[in-house]
């Protein structure tokens, strides 16, 4: 079977899907998937005990980033648990909802299937009872001396200064998070080229409340959580090796430029 | 009523071609390697194929085209027939970051053989880095084989340096014109590259037939081994409806190269030109105006592109996207990755790709929809931030 060689039910729910949305203040909230890799869901569920003092699932919303069936997996999840005690919710798999949905193509079993998980992450957190999304900005503290390749491309595509930020136009240029001051450099840059990728440990928004805005209304791409491991090319910069934190998985980057500024 | 706008992985075959065709399948089916009447009427028309196919081309000389069952084999022959044929000259070859796939899997082949690959990075629009290209050649390297223009993103590569470059070193030099054969012309007495994979499908004829040219003097070894058709290079007997077609296809090709391509662009540019201004967030991949006339590589951010190819499934639009969700390897396209693109901004990207069945309201019909399919995605997606759902809501 195709990849898209959906069923009818599949196509349904990814034309209609139900319970798009963010409940505000959930009782529970569920995350899994990874951009990277093409699917990201979020579930968010509000509880209410019925007369017998169970919990039963009152409301559920989504969203979700990916394919015909991660959208439509993710819709058919919160149909079927709606209502539902959350013990027997708890026990959907992945089975359960692609069997509730007239199948799937083998290969998208594994990778778009994420819902049910979801469904679990947000039942987990509820019954942990911690505070949903909790997210802690911290600037980048990568010891200089673990990327592998800076002492052998520096002057050619790594650069610990950039003084005339023209030298860098139509460049791909990675700018590591060491503080405000590579920020306002990686914002200047916009202006000689259109690929600027910002590379921090946090978790979110890095910078001052001030820098944080001119970011978000930039062209500066953030890849946060996440680590720079190598350094690679023939005889000047071509790629980089990077750690996705979250999810514990490198990727190749390629770009021309790696700039390094240690404030300390 | 479909609109179909994904000719780079397909085309129809041309009317004027199949009724070219017909007759040699039951009619005139003979063999041409044999000896009676109708076998020598096979062997005219296959002679007067090859010679239109050259003309295509303006190689001088009609035996400089060997036919194959198409451009998976015309590469498979080019690259593993060169490097066993020069194995005492050299064990190096280099290809490009963004080659077809079956030049990759060949090069990986090749690699598990004992012969070693490098490839040549390219610039964040596509365009192969000429400068690299010079510094991974060795006295070991034997051929480089990079394409006519990326079949994905549709940038065009600057063959004619190529051309010097490896002329300087003395190095065989391979393209696989697939991408560009429908709308650029190919004039090997102009740049002498000494192979090209050529596809009779990609110019309006039938599936299953393709050729490689041979620059004269150039040899190969054969990897398919048999009666010793095709002057030894390519044995099987001949697929005479298939290369009638492909002939026919190559005639009308040549006469109507350059008006097609200039409908192309018009309608090209209309379409980006309405894209990049309705759609927020949105980009074209591939350089602004070193590309194929009829290819339209887009990616929008925060959404997916199956997800997009469903949407536009559902208006009966036809298209296709680079994203790693469509493929079978669940990687995304190796293209947009060597061009700098993160994994997630590669899901994104949707290929739109125009042919000669293609009319303005094609086009119309695209851009009237595609704005409502990303706002629909981007709403359903946790990556799009409050501001932009804002202004789509």
């Amino acid at each position: 079977m195709k990849s898209t060689q959906y069923s009818e039910k599949v196509m349904d729910h990814f034309r209609n899907p139900r319970n798009v949305g963010v409940i505000e203040n959930p009782d529970g909230y569920g995350k899994v998937g990874n951009p990277v890799c093409g699917d990201l869901m979020e579930i968010f569920i509000k509880i209410r005990k019925n007369k017998a003092q169970e919990d039963i699932i009152d409301d559920i919303k989504f969203r979700t980033f990916g394919c015909g069936s991660a959208v439509a997996t993710s819709s058919m999840v919160t149909t079927m648990a709606k209502g539902m005690k959350v013990d027997d919710a708890y026990k959907i798999t992945r089975n359960d909802v692609a069997d509730e949905l007239d199948g799937l193509p083998p290969i998208k079993m594994h990778c778009s299937n994420l819902a049910a998980d979801a469904l679990q992450a947000a039942i987990d957190n509820y019954r942990t009872g911690k505070e949903p999304l909790v997210e802690v900005t911290h600037s980048c503290t990568t010891d200089i001396k673990v990327i592998l390749g800076v002492d052998e491309f520096l002057g050619k595509g790594v650069y610990k200064k950039v003084d005339d930020p023209s030298k860098l136009k139509d460049k791909r240029v990675l700018i590591l998070d060491y503080g405000d001051k590579s920020l306002e450099l990686a914002l200047e840059l916009t202006k000689y080229t259109g690929r600027v990728i910002v590379l921090t440990s946090a978790k979110s928004m890095p910078g001052s409340q001030e820098l944080k805005m001119r970011l978000k209304s930039s062209d500066v791409k953030l890849l946060y959580d996440s680590e720079l491991l190598e350094i690679h090319g023939t005889d000047e910069v071509e790629k980089v090796i990077i750690l996705d934190h979250d999810e514990e998985e490198k990727y190749d980057l390629y770009v021309d430029s790696v700039i390094i500024i240690d404030e300390n | 009523m479909s609109y179909y706008l994904d000719n780079q992985a397909a085309k129809p075959v041309d009317q004027r071609v199949l009724d070219e065709m017909l007759p040699y399948f039951r009619e005139n089916f003979a063999n041409p390697a044999s000896l009676h009447c109708d076998g020598d009427v096979a062997t005219d028309v296959l002679t007067e194929s090859r010679k239109k196919v050259a003309e295509f081309i303006n190689a001088p000389n009609a035996s400089d085209i060997i036919f194959t069952s198409g451009a998976t084999e015309s590469n498979n022959l080019a690259l593993i027939g060169t490097v066993l044929r020069n194995q005492k000259k050299g064990n190096h070859i280099i290809i490009s970051e963004i080659e077809h796939i079956s030049i990759h899997n060949i090069a990986k082949y090749l690699e598990r053989q004992g012969f070693k690959v490098s490839k040549v990075a390219v610039d964040q629009y596509g365009i192969v880095r000429l400068d690299k290209l010079e510094k991974l050649i060795t006295d070991e390297t034997i051929l480089v084989s990079i394409t006519t223009a990326s079949n994905e993103v549709g940038t065009i590569q600057p063959i004619e340096e190529i051309r010097k470059i490896t002329n300087e070193h003395n190095i065989l030099y391979h393209t696989d014109a697939i991408p560009s054969q429908s709308v650029i012309p190919i004039d090997v007495q102009q740049l002498p590259v000494d192979l090209i994979t050529l596809s009779s499908n990609e110019i309006y004829g039938p599936r299953g037939v393709g050729a490689l040219y041979l620059k004269k003097g150039v040899r190969v070894n054969p990897i398919i081994i048999g009666g010793g058709q095709e002057r030894g290079f390519r044995s099987g007997s001949e697929n005479i409806p298939g290369i009638v077609g492909f002939a026919k296809a190559a005639e009308i090709m040549s006469r109507e190269i350059d008006v097609e391509a200039k409908r192309f662009t018009v309608m090209k540019e209309k379409l980006i030109k309405n894209v990049l201004e309705t759609i927020p967030k949105s980009y074209l991949n591939g350089h602004p105006t070193k590309r194929l006339p009829h290819n339209a590589h887009f990616r929008f951010d925060y959404i997916e592109g199956e997800s997009l190819i469903l949407g536009l499934k559902e208006h009966n639009i036809a298209a296709a996207t680079g994203s790693a969700c469509s493929s079978k390897t669940l990687e995304p396209s190796h293209t947009l990755i060597s061009m700098g693109l993160l994994h997630e901004e590669a899901h994104g990207s949707l290929l739109v790709s125009l042919g000669r069945t293609t009319r303005e309201g094609d086009i119309d019909k695209l851009i009237k929809e595609l704005p409502e399919i990303v706002s629909r995605l981007r709403k359903l997606s946790p990556l799009t931030p409050p501001e932009l759902l804002k202004q789509i809501n």
